[in-house]
């Protein structure tokens, strides 16, 4: 009772709930620090977000997720106001492509809280999911993530004193970014064809779009800095497949410049066009 | 770009509550604008309280300050009072007193010639001084002397009271009270 006059006086009733996942995470968290972490298979790293909004600190640690929160706990809290931070899950998921799955205005509240009633016989009990639609088509993209590590993860960090405010996988939140980018500077032509590319932290996912259709999705997540190979398995077959002079787009973000470039070299030679902005993950979880 | 929102898959809450809408701002708004007045004319009454303490200190000792002055005017009052009546009574005293020269000088004249008077007292009461005690001792004189000395008294406003006369041998004795009759 007391918190909730407490909370109306002072005006924090009005103001955007921290926990709300249908605002912006900007929106949420005005004028406080905060913290994002991206969970790799063996590797965490981190930005904290400034009182302006703006990135901040920076940072990374070698380990298994439950081992560096044990380390960096009280450096993380200290970045953060009231321990809220947001997750970018970098391991044990997937992307794949779909069709014909419900389309409503609550969709993302329903896949939180009754995804059978979205996705039917798709469901698994065991994951958690996102959506990401064609605009133009039924073709949607389906992100699919254990639901054993979301709670592990959530678990973990609450045991250092952090609250998630959000959990989401980082590579899918930047083909979504990036699909919504192209769409954007294409507007008004017919729709056409590319190749997307988008890696993070050594996780790849490449999809596929031809005359405005989504052909082909392929995804594979924690291959880790040794994985460039792999990647470019993924990618090869796609690129062999789209038409002679599909535009490759490519976005990135990690700590591994190593990964990035060697991947970068390979698709120059098929004209790749590297949309990567710096911090562009960070910039996409900690603003949208 | 903007009404991109990035997707969420945590833990759902189940004690989320819906916010407030705007217009329910007012409400803490109003709290704060009466808390202020409030607080103001908490302020105002307080001081005009300590104003009307210092102005009731300050009239208690003015009220203190006349009542001494009263009670010393009250004090000088008694006194010319007591000094006004004391001048009242000298006065009506000296009122009261009268020549006694012209009540002998009746007297002798009113006698016949042949009647000698051997004393003449004339006593001034010290309490009424409009009281004068007569006494008249003549030789060769009767009685019908004694209403002479009555007519000559009342001619110079005097009336007398228990006369009383006495006849020894050839001495007639008269004693009256005179009272100075106002006229």
């Amino acid at each position: 009772m007391w918190d909730d006059i407490k909370s109306v006086l002072t005006f924090a009733a009005f103001r955007p709930d921290a926990d709300d996942p249908d605002l912006a995470w900007s929106k949420r968290f005005d004028g406080r620090k905060t913290l994002l972490l991206n969970i790799s298979r063996s590797q965490v790293s981190w930005r904290s977000i400034n009182r302006r909004g703006k990135l901040d600190q920076s940072g990374s640690h070698e380990g298994d997720l439950a081992d560096v929160a044990s380390q960096r706990g009280e450096e993380w809290r200290a970045l953060t106001e009231g321990g809220w931070c947001a997750v970018s899950l970098n391991n044990r998921f997937i992307i794949s492509l779909e069709n014909g799955l419900m389309r409503a205005d609550n969709l993302s509240h329903l896949l939180r809280t009754n995804p059978r009633s979205v996705l039917g016989p798709k469901y698994d009990r065991g994951k958690r999911y996102a959506l990401y639609h064609h605009t133009d088509t039924t073709a949607s993209m389906l992100l699919a993530c254990e639901d054993s590590m979301i709670k592990v993860t959530e678990d973990v960090l609450r045991g250092v004193g952090l609250k998630p405010g959000r959990i989401c996988c980082g590579l899918f939140a930047m083909m979504e970014y990036a699909i919504r980018s192209i769409a954007e500077s294409s507007r008004g032509q017919a729709p056409g064809s590319y190749l997307l590319i988008a890696a993070c932290e050594g996780s790849i996912a490449a999809l596929a779009q031809q005359d405005g259709q989504w052909r082909d999705l392929r995804c594979r997540s924690g291959l880790g800095a040794e994985g460039v190979e792999t990647a470019l398995q993924i990618v090869s077959p796609l690129v062999a497949k789209a038409p002679p002079g599909t535009p490759v787009f490519f976005v990135s973000d990690g700590q591994d410049a190593a990964f990035r470039t060697t991947l970068m070299e390979q698709l120059e030679r098929v004209g790749a066009r590297d949309l990567t902005q710096d911090d562009l993950m960070w910039k996409i979880i900690g603003e949208h | 770009m903007s009404q991109f929102l990035c997707h969420d898959f945590k833990t759902p809450r189940t004690d989320m509550s819906r916010r407030l809408p705007g217009s329910m701002r007012l409400v803490p708004v109003l709290f704060y604008v009466v808390s202020l007045a409030t607080a103001f004319f908490i302020f105002k009454d307080v001081r005009d309280l300590q104003e009307a303490e210092k102005q009731r200190i300050a009239s208690v000792k003015e009220l203190e300050e006349l009542t001494m002055e009263l009670t010393k005017l009250d004090e000088e009052k008694s006194k010319i009072d007591n000094e006004l009546f004391r001048a009242q009574a000298v006065a009506k005293w000296v009122e009261g007193t009268r020549v006694l020269q012209p009540i002998t000088v009746a007297i002798a004249r009113a006698m016949p010639p042949e009647t000698n008077i051997t004393e003449l007292s004339l006593e001034r009461s010290p309490d009424l001084p409009a009281q004068i005690s007569l006494l008249v001792r003549m030789i060769n004189a009767t009685v019908a002397e004694v209403p002479k000395i009555e007519g000559a008294v009342n001619r110079l406003h005097y009336r007398t009271h228990s006369g009383q006369q006495a006849k020894q041998g050839e001495q007639v004795e008269f004693r009256s009270m005179l009272v100075w009759q106002e006229q």
